[in-house]
């Protein structure tokens, strides 16, 4: 456990930290979120059929997870996801806009449109976790500790809760905004001070 | 009861018409508002949709706006309906000390950039529209145009999202941070998504057929929706009737699939499981589920099965009310609460309407003739992509 | 037609995104779908359909009719040389 929370990822387009270590990604002629993938030694293919924002918010988890030791194939109903960003899911809308934006070359993609909602990317963190919890995607201008802390309050509202995988999931036009957090009930005090610590 | 939620006011605007009376007259005459396309200007004409029978204009001059003041048709729909709930619940004359404004929407001003991409890529022209397309844009026109609200926030989680939206805002008051919330969605057509949901094969080219045999896609539809949502007790303070209680509600995540749900309606079954746990309600006390229902092969089995699992032998009368509104993806949910509100005060169920035969997936059968009976609790269903699904309840006050 | 195979095994790694994979790991007769092999799922039928009508000019009418056609590489290069028009 790091400054009060149990388990935090803070992803930009600079670094990776885990728990206040320092990752090192080898970079190489891909897009930083495959090299991430890649020297983090993951293994789940689906990740390339993901979108940036949803790449980006199941790195945040992913990494956030790795010391936590949930079982990844057992359903839990006790564990919360919420997500909030600025853009939403704009980086994919763009995408998306350009397979129908010439009329000599029409072609909508479904697997581009698919992710045109910013809740996938929670979708496919329980996808990936089997958490079947309360699932939520908040869009705000920006990081406000404030009201993010608030959301994750309210998703501690449900007794039957006992921690929430959280995040303030921003990816658009290649700027990668991460810090991802898995917090329990009673880290939820000082939850507001410690969002902003680790977000700066 | 001191405690308990209640809905102090509700606003509506979709292909039925402009309002609580218009929708309830149009749900007991069983009539559709599922046609042709004439607003949205796209070349697949041959796609049915539900749109709202009001352009910006007229819209903007029902809510005083002048003409040349930029707002774009989902959060002026929003503007419509919420002020019809607002008006209902007095929030301006009588306001209470703090007020939320949660908003669930999805294309937010996407048609106006879909309209002017070209233009935002190549000149100067319309550049203004591109601060209006953002979801929380809208959300803030909206705020903006009340002036009432203490905190505002919008909700993006899909054909979910209004009912996500009502819970955030139920969350909200639970734990004291607000003393009365606006909640629900608003969401225009537009070509991005109505052609992206004809890419993934799911609309039906006729008017939607939910629960049916013959069943093969949903309509697209528009509108906006909004409650007012506070604790029982601060309503009889401001000397407010409330209509209704809001008597509990869960969201859980199916965890199986971007878009599908899973075969046994897990995330539903959930949902439902869950609002009757939270409400503290038997299957048996339910009389009437307004369902998802979109007319999918795969929401209509999965929700089905996932009905069976929570109700056992005794399923309450169901009906979805697609077919009259179209789907209205992040209004959904509270285009829906409206409707199962107005079945709980008029004592009906609304026609599922279209309906031929049963499914083979699963033996249950929709209400297809409008019912009188007598409700006292009735649930309500959104689900949404991402397998974000969530369940209410709403119950007549004893 | 193994030369048709070749290149719709490369626009298959290409559209659906199969990362690491060159045609020689995807074997011709292996079902696409299910369990085995590429184990793709509903949405990649869906972009396959895409594929269809844009690189060859075929449309096929609804995503029940692909399950005949995506059975495995070799069925698809049939069925794409058969009624390619384009």
């Amino acid at each position: 456990m790091d400054n009060g929370i149990t388990s935090y990822c803070r992803i930009t387009n600079k670094a990776v930290v885990v728990n206040g270590e320092k990752h090192t990604i080898p970079r190489t002629d891909s897009a930083w979120l495959s090299d991430i993938y890649h020297a983090e030694n993951l293994s789940y293919p689906k990740f390339f059929k993901m979108d940036n924002l949803a790449k980006a918010g199941f790195l945040g988890a992913e990494l956030t997870l790795q010391d936590v030791g949930i079982d990844k194939t057992e359903p839990k109903k006790n564990i919360a996801v919420v997500c909030c960003n600025r853009s939403s899911s704009l980086d994919d809308d763009t995408a998306y806009q350009q397979t129908i934006q010439n009329p000599a070359d029409y072609y909508p993609s479904p697997a581009v449109f698919v992710y045109t909602l910013a809740n996938i990317v929670t979708g496919e963190i329980s996808i990936r976790n089997k958490i079947m919890g309360e699932s939520a995607f908040y869009v705000m201008e920006h990081c406000n500790p404030q009201k993010f802390c608030s959301f994750v309050r309210g998703a501690f509202s449900d007794k039957t809760i006992d921690a929430c995988l959280c995040g303030w999931t921003e990816y658009n036009n290649g700027n990668c905004d991460v810090l991802f957090l898995f917090v329990t009930r009673n880290e939820l005090n000082d939850l507001e001070l410690n969002i902003e610590k680790l977000y700066r | 009861m001191a405690d308990k939620l209640v809905v102090t006011g509700m606003g509506i605007i979709s292909g039925l018409g402009v309002g609580k009376n218009d929708t309830l007259q149009a749900l007991l005459a069983e009539k559709s508002s599922v046609g042709a396309i004439t607003h949205l200007q796209t070349t697949h004409t041959d796609i049915p949709v539900s749109e709202v029978q009001m352009t910006d204009e007229e819209m903007k001059t029902e809510l005083h706006i002048p003409q040349s003041q930029l707002v774009t048709r989902t959060p002026l729909m929003a503007m419509i309906a919420a002020k019809e709930a607002i008006q209902q619940a007095h929030l301006q004359e009588n306001k209470p000390k703090r007020i939320a404004f949660i908003n669930g929407t999805t294309v937010g001003g996407m048609e106006k950039s879909e309209q002017f991409y070209l233009d935002f890529l190549g000149n100067e022209n319309h550049k203004e529209f591109i601060a209006a397309h953002d979801c929380g844009a809208g959300t803030n026109a909206v705020a903006d145009y009340f002036g009432i609200f203490d905190m505002t926030t919008t909700i993006s989680t899909a054909c979910s999202s209004a009912i996500n939206a009502l819970i955030i805002g139920a969350n909200l008051i639970r734990t004291g941070k607000v003393d009365a919330a606006v909640v629900g969605g608003t969401e225009c057509l537009s070509k991005f998504h109505l052609n992206g949901f004809n890419t993934l094969m799911i609309l039906d080219r006729e008017t939607c057929k939910p629960f049916s045999k013959n069943h093969v896609g949903l309509n697209l539809g528009e509108g906006a929706a909004y409650l007012v949502l506070e604790k029982a007790k601060a309503a009889q303070q401001r000397g407010v009737q409330p209509l209704c209680e809001l008597n509990g509600y869960a969201n859980f995540c199916d965890a199986f699939h971007q878009t599908a749900t899973s075969p046994n309606g897990q995330g539903p079954f959930l949902a439902m499981q869950g609002a009757l746990a939270d409400a503290n309600l038997q299957p048996s006390d339910i009389d009437y589920i307004s369902c998802h229902g979109t007319g999918t092969g795969n929401n209509d089995s999965t929700e089905g099965i996932a009905i069976t699992r929570v109700f056992g032998e005794h399923i309450p009368d169901f009906s979805s009310t697609k077919a009259f509104t179209g789907h209205t993806t992040s209004a959904a949910g509270s285009v829906e609460a409206v409707i199962s509100i107005l079945a709980l005060q008029n004592n009906f169920v609304p026609a599922n309407l279209n309906f031929s035969e049963k499914m083979d997936e699963v033996d249950i059968m929709p209400v297809t003739k409008t019912k009188r009976k007598e409700i006292q609790h009735v649930m309500n269903n959104s689900f949404g992509f991402g397998g974000n699904d969530s369940s209410c309840i709403f119950s007549k006050i004893k | 037609m193994e030369e048709l195979i070749t290149e719709l095994k490369k626009e298959i790694i290409d559209v659906l995104n199969l990362e690491g994979m060159t045609p020689e790991d995807i074997d011709s007769d292996a079902p696409m779908f299910g369990d085995e092999g590429l184990a793709l799922d509903s949405i990649d039928a869906l972009e396959l359909i895409v594929l269809l009508e844009k690189n060859y000019g075929i449309k096929l009418a609804n995503a029940a009719a692909g399950k005949e056609v995506f059975k495995s590489v070799r069925t698809m290069a049939e069925y794409v040389s058969k009624n390619r028009t384009k």
